[in-house]
């Protein structure tokens, strides 16, 4: 998993917080294994490495997430498409150049994950060269994993937090809330704000994490699937909370790339969330 | 807290919590992906009948322990198993007849105190998930005790649609009973004597949002065949020897209505229960029962669920406590569950989970009386039960 793994848990036992905290983390660990895009033997390789050629039969757990990603993509009506991870074969954000139209218009073609099958049991994508990946939500459903494991483990306080996307199994013993500093967008050391937080997932999506400036403008990492562009326009980052951290992190991802309407769909989503605007201005509806 | 009525925020909690372990209830159907191996021990005990309302016999009524043993395990991607086993062993007296005492108040004559008698009953369910949206579910049974036979099959078949958050059902169900009652304390009314029942039911479940989903289903019973007790007895008072063999019609049509539901309410950490069920037959009974349930979660491994049920049923056209003449249609019993009476039922179960078990213990008290029904009642059955039940057991997942 990319970026810092914290684990915050309070237990009876040095021995019960250990068996909890080993749980998570070869929880955690496991689906690293089976859905990292980086690993030639993972079930997302397998299916990628049959581009244009076959279907892969999944397992429920993978049809389950197919699934959550089908209606993703459905609610955000295309904006969250786990076939547009292509558009980095094309966009380097550490180069400092804008890549050519016409290799962005190519990229652009192996996109679309209404094109893909999905019958339920079997992924098939049509073309060789499309690939599937589970990076926009992989992360936050490993956190609510990870958060089940510790329950399951008797665990009832405390938190689990994978790189920024953190699911809150309880609340300190005393019953008081987490209180969990969000970043500031272009000064990341510093906090901006805070939000308390007794259960459930909280997630941020933000235009700090990879960008570059090219000529006075700012061409961040959240890449629009259907222009094969980065979002301008959006908020500087958005935080969702939400009872699952999965969900929180698409309700934060979708605002960002839903740019000016970003407001429109946090409003409609009816979940607490803090948006920052480039300028800093802080929206909370908490 | 606002009101949750985001339709992208329904669609997407409901396919994040399809997600294996993501909720306790399973909203896509899939195949036990675990073997789950469950035992409960209960002890059912009802109340001595009251001396007043005695007239002879035992007074200690059924005690009933029971082992139960339940097998869910995968048999393959697409299909599942459930097999029940229970072992039921009961002693104690039963009611007998009803006579006139003092007054004309009815006394309750019991059968003398049987010996232990057993029972065993085996319930296997095949489901087959066609797809994640259907399952078939294929179901046999078989019961044995003494002076009692039963085979019973079953089908069923339940389709989810999920962009309307949407399941259908629908069943029928079959069962063929052999009755040889056995002379003992108390004289039979026949040696031999068969029955069958045929079922369907249709069903609707809806969610309504992330935290409340209704259910509601009809479904309709024939039987055929022998329908008395063998074992009870009415009292005509005009007639010279005035105990008579308990008799009803040989079929009978019941008609049931039940909805339920449910509702998760986040601020508590709690769930609401309520269930509704309206059963109306061709006897002229018409009952209502309605259980209210509060199923509170206590950290991540402790619930307790407590809930309270209530009753009330009018009398079958041919039941009277004793009857003054015999009737045009020759029909007559003082069965008190025929009787027109209502009940009350308090329930408190503590569930805890411990890594892959899950251990609960349950007591449950319940008492009919003519008070709690929903009409007048104007002669009590002196019949009517009370009984206590606890019962302790685990499921265990492998």
């Amino acid at each position: 998993m990319g970026g810092p793994c914290e684990l915050k848990l309070y237990g009876a036992d040095s021995q019960s917080l250990q068996r909890a905290a080993n749980a998570a983390m070869t929880e955690v660990k496991r689906l690293e294994t089976k859905y990292s895009r980086y690993r030639e033997d993972s079930l997302v390789s397998r299916i990628n490495q049959q581009a244009g050629h076959a279907a892969v039969s999944v397992d429920a757990e993978t049809a389950a997430l197919l699934n959550y990603a089908d209606t993703a993509f459905t609610q955000s009506e295309g904006l969250f498409d786990i076939t547009s991870g292509v558009l980095r074969r094309v966009w380097d954000f550490k180069s400092g150049q804008l890549p050519n139209e016409s290799a962005v218009a190519d990229c652009r073609r192996l996109i679309g994950w209404q094109r893909v099958l999905w019958d339920g049991e079997r992924c098939g994508l049509p073309d060789a060269g499309m690939e599937i990946d589970f990076g926009g939500f992989g992360k936050e459903y490993a956190a609510d994993r990870a958060a089940a494991v510790c329950r399951e483990q008797g665990i009832a306080y405390g938190l689990v937090e994978l790189g920024g996307d953190i699911h809150v199994i309880g609340p300190h013993p005393d019953g008081s809330p987490w209180q969990i500093g969000l970043r500031h967008p272009r000064r990341p050391e510093e906090p901006i704000d805070r939000v308390s937080v007794s259960q459930g997932g909280l997630a941020s999506s933000g235009d700090y994490e990879r960008f570059m400036i090219v000529e006075g403008v700012r061409y961040c990492h959240l890449l629009n699937p259907k222009t094969g562009w980065p979002v301008t326009e959006s908020p500087a980052q958005v935080s969702v909370l939400a009872p699952l951290c999965l969900v929180a992190g698409t309700g934060a991802t979708v605002a960002m790339l839903k740019a000016q309407s970003s407001r429109q769909w946090l409003e409609s989503l009816e979940l607490p969330y803090v948006s920052i605007a480039s300028d800093g201005r802080v929206t909370r509806a908490l | 807290m606002k009101q949750q009525n985001s339709s992208a925020l329904l669609a997407l909690t409901s396919a994040a919590l399809a997600l294996p372990g993501m909720s306790g209830k399973a909203d896509a159907a899939a195949p036990a992906s675990e073997p789950v191996l469950s035992y409960h021990a209960s002890h059912y005990r009802e109340a001595d009948i009251e001396r007043k309302d005695h007239l002879g016999g035992s007074r200690e009524r059924y005690e009933i322990d029971t082992h139960q043993l339940g097998l869910a395990a995968p048999l393959s991607r697409a299909t599942d198993i459930k097999l029940d086993l229970m072992v039921e062993s009961m002693c104690g007296a039963s009611p007998w007849y009803v006579q006139p005492g003092a007054g004309g108040k009815p006394v309750q004559a019991m059968s003398g105190a049987s010996i232990k008698e057993e029972r065993y009953d085996i319930q296997g369910r095949l489901n087959q998930f066609v797809s994640s949206d259907t399952v078939l579910s294929y179901m046999a049974g078989y019961s044995d005790e003494d002076d009692y036979e039963a085979v019973n099959i079953g089908f069923e078949f339940e389709h989810t649609i999920p962009a309307r958050q949407l399941t259908l059902s629908a069943g029928i169900g079959y069962s063929d009973d052999e009755l040889e009652p056995t002379q003992g304390t108390t004289p039979v009314s026949v040696l031999k004597a068969e029955k069958d029942n045929l079922t369907l039911f249709a069903g609707l479940g809806l969610v309504v949002d992330a935290r409340t989903a209704v259910q509601t289903s009809l479904s309709v019973s024939d039987q055929q065949g022998f329908l008395s007790d063998p074992y009870k007895l009415v009292y005509i008072a005009s007639q010279n020897n005035p105990l008579y063999a308990d008799s009803r019609p040989d079929d009978r049509r019941q008609w049931v209505w039940l909805t339920r539901f449910r509702h998760f309410v986040p601020a508590a950490n709690a769930a609401f229960h309520a269930d509704y069920r309206y059963f109306d037959d061709d006897w002229d009974i018409e009952s209502h029962t309605l259980e209210l349930g509060w199923y509170q979660n206590i950290g991540p491994t402790w619930r307790i669920d407590t809930s309270l049920r209530w009753y009330s049923q009018t009398a079958a056209f041919f039941y009277a406590p004793y009857f003054l003449s015999q009737r045009a249609d020759g029909y007559a019993s003082s069965d008190y569950r025929l009787s027109p009476y209502g009940a009350l039922g308090l329930r408190v179960k503590a569930v805890k989970k411990l890594g892959p078990w899950q251990l609960s213990a349950e007591f449950e008290t319940y008492s009919a009386k003519a008070g709690y029904s929903l009409d007048d009642v104007d002669v009590e059955n002196p019949g009517l039960v009370e009984f206590n039940t606890f019962t302790l057991g685990f499921d265990r997942v492998f």
